[in-house]
């Protein structure tokens, strides 16, 4: 059972690159766990596992190039290793989508981005469709309404 | 007001934080006053939405457009209605009371005709869904349900399902039928479905509870009647037999595979007897996964340490557990370190359950005690005492030992932890040949001296001082005195002042011992009290240590210019600001002067010293104050107290404790009964068992028709260090006895194992533990005896 409780991404620096919350923490709780958990994981060492008890939770992290991917996770019903590899399909599906995916992809179109997490992820942070193909098609059709739209709008 | 895109970039292009800031606070000013106007374009607003999303993950205040968000999703335009939603998802959330505006806006898209709007609509719902909008809501998601084909729109209905019952459980009986009907139908290829129905029945389990309707166990047939066939799809997905599409690394769908257990699992914990029908088919199914699913990569491991979590979720038989052990003992020997990670969790887990099973696989455990990564080394070293039992004993402590040579600054926790055991363990295996023991705690003191705390190394003393084999002492001695006084090696660095202690107390005590060889002599014995002295001049516990064997020394040496060293040594410090070293400086400098004679006999070698005898002692006195009625009163006042805190939970009367037998607290000497459950803290099946008796003293805290509880708190001198014994007795034969304590978050608890897992009448098992942290003592215990479960907390009453 997945039930994330955050999906954040940073970048090495230390900057949020997307933030998307499931379960309900108040404007306190949320600068806290950006601030500690980021700097958290920036601290680890490669050799390290990429998972870390944090608070009452789980924080299960990878890092893609210069971008770190950090799942904050229940400690009783989600699985750490099925976590590393929701953060993997999400990457993957990414990657498919923008064409070899880096982090300026997502600073510029973190709609999109946030298009694809949303088509994987819903409710209480549980998985809903595991297949890139299918995800994509669903965000592609969605863009494909709106520059539809666009362009209606332009000619009438 | 430029485009998003420019926006971005000079947020990008700023060199410092404060141009940085500048920025972002000018132009977040900007949109808050252009939002205030009522008149702008849709186009406008969604730009401005725009930015102000990438301001939300800047983590600036966004607040203020949270009423914008259901302007735009109220547009009839797709790119607004898809920016709102993302907006509403973003920065609302179910607290809010704007909610209720949106109740009509959601209602209207779920019905829309376009996919994609329905789809966004459920997507927001599922994440702002409040007790409210879930009631005014339920219909649009069952209609989509009872008649949409659409794969996408079905999956997320299921998922919405699953949330609303969580938001207002009566739900569940309108969406219970969907599960079986969706299930069932079997056109549908296509996990996301399959995902979707697991969860809508994980939510109708979870929240089962709080259903208050009478018609909950036809529901719950129905849904039981599914896991035939959950099982069946389990069994094929894993065996690469469904849709190839799924495929990761080698790994059909492993978040199927993990969600189909979540449930099954679900079913064993909140419905155990409706799974009962079904148990070989469970007991199939779940071999077949732990034996035939690869550990090829991460994405076949997560489903088999999926598994094993569900093996050890239930009462499984002998067979299985051990089939889940031996799946993480091949896990453990991964290269991958997440993948130790969590079965060494895991390990530490069933442990106490399934010891010998575990035992097997010590060799892997050992390997990750040398682990780059502190977090494996810490839980192997934990797992390395769970599993350490008389046999294995030398030789996992032999292993620890290297993982201390090797240890460095940063593993100080690590390195304390282990002291702690060993000198517990030790305290405990009284069968084992001291010199040996006296060995290890020598080295211990050698290569992690200096992070080891003074009361352990009192500890290492009380060991040397009883070791009965003379000749064995006179060679440790020796040996750390001479690597003290040795400056050419670094082998023992200044600053290890635990071997600093010892030696200088072993100079004290020995130094008649160890004068004969010709290694040492009186000067240097009398240099190195010297120099310890004012090396640590400002560490008053070391300069008490210096003074009493300066004191013991000048009785065992001949030398007038020497003795007269010794005496300067303790004249100067009977100027100390330390009260208590002044103290001692004036006392010793009178017994000093005093004639040869008197200062032998007043400083004659220490006894025997015995490190239990405060234990019963104290024990003793506290009964004997305690006496019958007066302990009677106590408990009433705790059962009171426990009361009022907790209402009525229903705590029987506590029965008045076992029997004091007289002749064991007149006789100090009978201690017994102490060392039978000192032999017994290590015992393993194969072992034959002593029998446990609960000491006179204990409380009994605990009573139902299986089990009576009693319990013990030793007293220690520190409030920050207590150790509790729990004492369970028998009233039926017990097959399987678990046993699960909690302690309030402030405190932390060290267990020792449960002495037995099986019981017959009238037996006595007994499980220890140790708790750090001030405050009251208090303990959460959860029974498991022939796995059903029994749950009482208890607070002990402070008696310091």
């Amino acid at each position: 059972m997945s039930q994330i409780k955050y999906m954040l991404l940073t970048s090495r620096q230390g900057k949020t690159r997307l933030i998307r919350w499931y379960e309900p923490f108040d404007a306190k709780q949320k600068s806290k766990i950006l601030r500690e958990v980021a700097a958290n994981v920036l601290s680890r060492k490669s050799k390290m596992c990429n998972i870390l008890e944090y608070q009452d939770h789980k924080v299960v992290y990878k890092k893609y190039a210069s971008l770190y991917f950090i799942a904050g996770i229940d400690l009783e019903v989600d699985n750490e290793l099925l976590t590393l590899e929701i953060i993997h399909r999400f990457v993957e599906t990414m990657d498919r989508y923008f064409g070899n995916v880096c982090e300026l992809d997502i600073i510029f179109n973190f709609s999109k981005a946030y298009s694809i997490l949303d088509e994987m992820i819903m409710c209480d942070g549980s998985i809903i469709e595991t297949r890139k193909d299918e995800v994509i098609r669903i965000v592609e059709a969605m863009d494909a309404i709106e520059s539809n739209d666009d362009l209606d709008r332009v000619l009438s | 007001m430029g485009s998003l895109r420019n926006f971005i970039k000079d947020v990008r292009a700023s060199r410092t934080l404060a141009e940085e800031r500048a920025i972002v606070t000018k132009e977040s000013a900007r949109i808050r006053t252009r939002l205030k106007d009522d008149h702008i374009s849709s186009e406008r607003r969604k730009k401005y939405i725009q930015k102000l999303l990438y301001l939300y993950i800047l983590g600036e205040k966004t607040h203020f457009a949270q009423v914008e968000c259901i302007n735009l999703i109220a547009s009839e335009e797709f790119p607004d209605k898809r920016i709102g939603y993302l907006a509403a998802i973003l920065l609302l959330d179910e607290n809010q009371e704007l909610l209720t505006l949106l109740t009509n806006l959601l209602n209207n898209d779920l019905n829309h005709p376009s996919r994609y709007v329905v789809s966004l609509a459920m997507n927001a719902l599922g994440a702002l869904t409040s007790p409210e909008l879930a009631r005014d809501l339920y219909v649009d998601i069952k209609n989509i349900l009872d008649h949409s084909q659409d794969t996408l729109l079905i999956k997320k209905a299921l998922a919405c399902a699953a949330k609303l019952i969580s938001r207002d459980p009566s739900l569940l009986e309108i969406f219970a039928p969907y599960a079986s009907k969706i299930l069932f139908d079997k056109e549908m290829d296509n996990h996301g479905i399959i995902i979707g129905t697991n969860k809508l029945i994980q939510s109708i389990l979870i929240h089962s509870k709080s259903y208050e309707f009478d018609n909950l166990p036809e529901i719950i047939d129905k849904l039981s009647a599914l896991i035939p066939d959950m099982l069946a799809t389990l069994q094929h997905v894993n065996s690469g037999l469904s849709n190839l599409r799924y495929n990761v690394e080698g790994c059909l769908d492993p978040f199927l595979q993990v969600e189909l257990m979540t449930t099954l699992r679900l079913f064993l914990q909140h419905f155990p007897e409706k799974t009962e029908p079904y148990k070989n088919n469970y007991l199939d199914t779940l071999t077949h996964v732990a034996t035939y699913t690869p550990t090829s990569s991460n994405s076949c491991t997560s489903v088999l340490y999926e598994a094993v979590r569900t093996i050890f979720s239930f009462q499984a038989e002998h067979s299985l557990r051990v089939l889940g052990i031996n799946v993480l003992g091949t896990l453990v020997a991964q290269k991958d370190c997440n993948t130790k990670y969590v079965s060494l969790n895991a390990l530490l887990d069933v442990v106490s359950i399934e010891p010998q099973a575990v035992q097997r696989h010590r060799k892997f455990i050992s390997r990750c005690i040398f682990d780059p990564d502190v977090s494996i080394r810490k839980r192997a070293l934990e797992l390395t005492f769970g599993i350490l039992n008389p046999t294995n004993l030398k030789e996992l402590i032999s292993e620890i030992l290297v993982f201390l040579e090797k240890a460095e600054e940063n593993d100080r926790g690590l390195i304390l932890y282990c002291a702690d055991q060993l000198i517990m363990v030790f305290d405990m295996q009284e069968n084992i040949d001291d010199s040996w023991k006296l060995d290890v705690i020598v080295k211990i003191l050698k290569s992690v001296g200096q992070y080891i705390s003074v009361e352990k190394v009192t500890d290492a003393l009380i060991m040397i001082n009883n070791t009965s084999n003379l000749d064995h002492k006179k060679q440790v001695v020796s040996d750390i005195v001479n690597v003290a006084l040795e400056k050419t090696t670094s082998q023992v660095l200044d600053e290890n002042l635990a071997w600093r202690i010892v030696s200088v107390w072993c100079i004290g005590e020995y130094a008649d011992l160890i004068l004969g060889d010709s290694k040492f002599s009186e000067t240097s014995l009398t240099d190195y009290l010297y120099k310890s002295d004012s090396l640590h001049r400002d560490n008053s516990v070391v300069v008490s240590y210096v003074l009493m064997a300066a004191l013991k020394l000048s009785t065992k040496i001949d030398t007038k210019t020497l003795i007269k060293k010794l005496r300067e040594i303790i004249k100067s410090h009977t100027e100390n600001t330390n009260v208590m070293i002044q103290t001692k400086a004036v006392q010793y400098g009178i017994i000093f002067n005093e004639p040869p004679a008197v200062k032998t006999a007043l400083l004659e070698p220490m006894p025997i010293f015995e490190k239990k005898i405060p234990e019963t002692s104290a024990a003793k006195t506290i009964s004997q104050k305690y006496s019958a009625p007066a302990a009677k009163k106590v408990k009433k006042k705790e059962n009171d107290l426990l009361l009022d805190l907790l209402g009525d939970l229903s705590l029987p009367e506590p029965t008045t404790p076992s029997k004091i037998p007289d002749d064991l607290l007149a006789n100090p000497k009978s201690s017994a009964t102490l060392q039978q459950q000192n032999q017994n803290i290590l015992n393993t099946p194969t072992f034959t068992r002593n029998p446990i008796e609960i000491p006179p003293n204990s409380i009994s805290v605990h009573s139902s028709d299986t089990v009576e509880v009693f319990g013990r708190v030793e007293l220690t001198n520190s409030d920050q260090n207590r150790e509790i014994t729990l004492f369970l007795k028998a009233k039926k034969d017990i097959k399987t006895l678990q046993i699960l304590i909690a302690v309030p978050k402030s405190q932390r608890a060290e267990f020792g194992p449960l002495s037995s897992h099986m019981l017959s009448s009238g037996e006595v098992a007994r499980q220890s533990l140790k708790i750090y942290g001030p405050g009251s003592i208090k303990l959460r215990v959860k029974l498991n005896i022939n796995s059903i479960a029994d749950q009482f907390d208890y607070k002990f009453e402070n008696r310091t």
